[in-house]
């Protein structure tokens, strides 16, 4: 009658039961939405009626010929590779600073993961003020002789993109370093030792050891990045609203203003599956150049 | 025998009170808005609580970027509020309508006489298809805030002309104000209310009608040359050296703060400004801008604030336009909202006597109803053309004042727009609801 706790099904069904809570969780609020979405793009839904007829591809073609969402489409890449050099390039050298340091280390971790906790909106506020023409940050270069490189920030064509960027940087970095630093934690010393005895300076000892070995780790933190990246909407629409213009839009805020403002749920579905297959495709590209390495 | 009939009482009362709070009942309103702006209707909830008995109000407000957001995903889950404040234009309403999310108000117009506050101008906008969908409750108005003692220490009379005009922001430049007229541009609707105003003087009401009820375009000459008027003031440093990276809030806290001399805007600022400038606000005033061009007339802008609308599911109906006729048909409510300096839809005469409105909202509705004759002009033109025109115009209006697109370019994407909502039948239609 029952089953042996000790038999292949009783261990495949007390797997499906400790899974099921998660399982239907990411279900609901993962999965079955994401597949709405791929409906609704094929659709002219306006978010609100109940009705709404099917459109075929007239929404993807309808991208095609969108000048403001390749606009989007282009700010979004560049977007993601700022934030994808300083998160991952910077983040790793802070973490192989931090891993070297023995004093006040973990006042100066405290210190660069503390952002990561402070609410988007929050954040947005805070450099929304920092970034004013008479704000902190312009101050602060004036006061050091650097009055040149004072400029509207969030007014500038040429500067607002790159603004945005870092501050979305300077509130999620500190994840990178940590998991950085976790997986320096697992690098053998001994490696680092032999490199010593061969000669190896401290640059050396990086670029021929930490690096190697933090490959796997980097993968993980390269993925989080572009993925955190390419999602990002709040600390655009709370500062700029993808302004002046369009020069901060990026395909999240398009999305929105489409999706949400204008009512074309349908078009704005279609943008948020085009940039779905972008995420995809990327993190799939990036991890067969790993494996192609690796191998 | 008597202590038992007491524990009997007692324990009657004890049995009432839960029943009594069962009975009670929550009608939730969701205001969108500025909170110095939104603060009244906490005060005339309260107000309402107070004198309803078994009808409690509870206000939840808003920013309005974040309102929408949560609105609709509310409504089409079959919950939300029961009443709510919400746009009155020709896109969103019509899909709430469509989609069967708000209720009709027909019946309640009809009931409670409403014909007799609601204009039927206002009426027209709130309505389709013979049915009234929502209460047009208050009329918005715009105008050109600016600081006496500013203008007091640099010799400056109210400019009457636009050479005068000219020659007060050329002295306040010179006295040191890099912005002699505030303009958040960062947060794009702002500049909005220049286009709708500038759009209004240039074209006049018939021009602005023939657009959006017949045939013009937004790309007839004077809404060009409106476009071109304030890129050239743009150009000329009138809104200080970048406004696009300026927001609302930084901006009206330096109005506040005596930094910047003046900034168009409306009566939804003055619960903020008295809160900011306290006993200084006596420095503050408002005059209607000087018309740009020879021969040109002030157009005041009146534009219907938002419209207040039941879900079609609530249970609290009758309660949710109880609370509706004590806010804006009652005297007491009309009074309430007067100090705030919101002005009420229809006759003041009774409210108005026992009003105390702040001085700068009698200043600025004076500004308005000096120029009325004239015909007036819509205030929001954002909020009665279709959200890709919206979309469109706030982005070509900072396109404007960066020089990113000249005058033709930006009415012309404009007019794009504009075209396709046409042909999409998203445009607004005129209403009226059919007489019984």
């Amino acid at each position: 009658m029952f089953l042996d706790p000790e038999s292949r099904w009783a261990r495949r069904l007390n797997l499906i039961l400790f899974l099921l809570p998660a399982l239907t969780i990411y279900i609901v609020f993962a999965i079955y939405p994401t597949f709405s979405v791929v409906e609704y793009s094929f659709t002219d839904w306006d978010g609100i009626s109940p009705e709404r007829d099917f459109v075929g591809l007239a929404n993807y073609e309808r991208l095609f010929t969108d000048k403001i969402f390749w606009a989007a489409f282009r700010n979004t890449f560049v977007w993601s590779g700022v934030i994808i050099v300083i998160n991952v390039g910077l983040g790793l050298v802070i973490a192989a600073m931090l891993a070297r340091v023995w004093k006040a280390r973990l006042l100066l971790q405290t210190c660069i993961v503390l952002p990561v906790v402070i609410s988007p909106m929050a954040v947005a506020t805070i450099w929304r003020w920092m970034y004013q023409p008479t704000g902190v940050i312009n101050q602060v270069l004036e006061g050091v002789g650097l009055g040149g490189l004072a400029t509207p920030w969030l007014g500038s064509p040429d500067a607002v993109l790159y603004a945005l960027a870092l501050a979305h940087s300077w509130s999620t970095i500190g994840l990178s370093v940590v998991i950085f630093l976790a997986g320096l934690q697992a690098v053998d010393e001994n490696l680092y030792e032999a490199a010593h005895v061969d000669g190896a300076n401290a640059f050396q000892s990086f670029r021929y050891v930490t690096l190697p070995a933090l490959r796997p780790v980097t993968a993980v933190v390269f993925i989080l990045t572009l993925t955190q990246s390419f999602k990002v909407f709040d600390i655009v629409w709370a500062t700029t609203q993808g302004g002046p213009v369009r020069f901060s839009e990026i395909l999240s805020t398009y999305m929105y203003k489409r999706g949400a403002l204008e009512n074309q749920y349908g078009y704005g579905s279609a943008i948020g599956v085009a940039l779905l297959v972008i995420v995809s495709l990327a993190t799939v590209i990036y991890m067969q150049i790993q494996s192609k390495e690796d191998r | 025998m008597k202590n038992l009939a007491s524990a009997g009482a007692v324990f009657a009362v004890s049995l009432a009170f839960p029943i009594m709070s069962i009975a009670q009942t929550e009608v939730v309103v969701w205001v969108a808005g500025e909170p110095g702006q939104t603060n009244v209707y906490d005060d005339l909830a309260e107000a309402y609580n107070a004198q309803s008995g078994d009808v409690t109000i509870t206000v939840v407000k808003n920013s309005s970027d974040l309102f929408n957001p949560a609105l609709i995903p509310a409504l089409s889950a079959g919950e939300g509020p029961d009443l709510f404040s919400f746009g009155t234009g020709p896109g969103q309403p019509a899909a709430l309508i469509k989609g069967g999310l708000v209720a009709d108000l027909t019946d309640a117009y009809f009931e409670h006489n409403w014909g007799d506050t609601i204009p039927e101008g206002i009426v027209m906008q709130t309505s389709s298809d013979g049915k009234l969908w929502a209460f047009g409750n208050e009329v918005e108005t715009t105008g050109m805030f600016y600081n006496k003692a500013i203008f007091a220490e640099h010799g400056i009379s109210v400019p009457t002309t636009w050479p005068e005009m000219e020659a007060a922001v050329a002295t306040l430049m010179e006295a040191g104000y890099d912005t002699p007229i505030g303009l958040g541009a960062a947060d794009k609707w702002p500049v909005s209310h220049w286009q709708s105003m500038m759009f209004g003087r240039y074209a006049g009401p018939d021009g602005i009608e023939s657009v959006l009820f017949g045939d013009g375009a937004w790309t007839d000459a004077p809404f060009v040359a409106a476009a071109t008027k304030l890129q050239e003031m743009g150009q000329s440093g009138w809104f200080g050296p970048t406004p696009v990276a300026i927001g609302y809030g930084e901006l009206m806290d330096r109005f506040w703060a005596g930094e910047v001399p003046m900034t168009f805007t409306g009566p939804w600022v003055i619960g903020g400004g008295i809160a900011a400038a306290g006993d200084r606000i006596g420095d503050y005033s408002v005059f209607a801008v000087p018309p740009f061009e020879d021969g040109q007339q002030i157009h005041p802008t009146n534009s219907i604030g938002s419209g207040w609308y039941i879900r079609e599911s609530s249970e609290n109906k009758d309660a949710a336009i109880d609370f509706m006729n004590f806010m804006f048909v009652a005297t007491e409510g009309r009074v309430t909202l007067l100090n705030a300096g919101t002005i009420p839809v229809g006759p003041l005469d009774a409210a108005l006597a026992t009003a105390e409105m702040p001085p700068l909202a009698v200043d600025i509705w004076k500004t308005s109803d000096d120029h009325a004759a004239n015909g007036t002009v819509p205030a929001f033109l954002d909020t009665i053309t279709p959200g890709s025109l919206t979309t469109v115009s706030y982005d070509g209006l900072q396109a404007l004042l960066i020089d990113y697109m000249t005058p033709e370019e930006f009415t012309a994407e404009m007019q794009s727009a504009w075209a396709v909502s046409k042909a999409a039948g998203e445009i607004m239609l005129p209403g009226g609801i059919a007489e019984r």
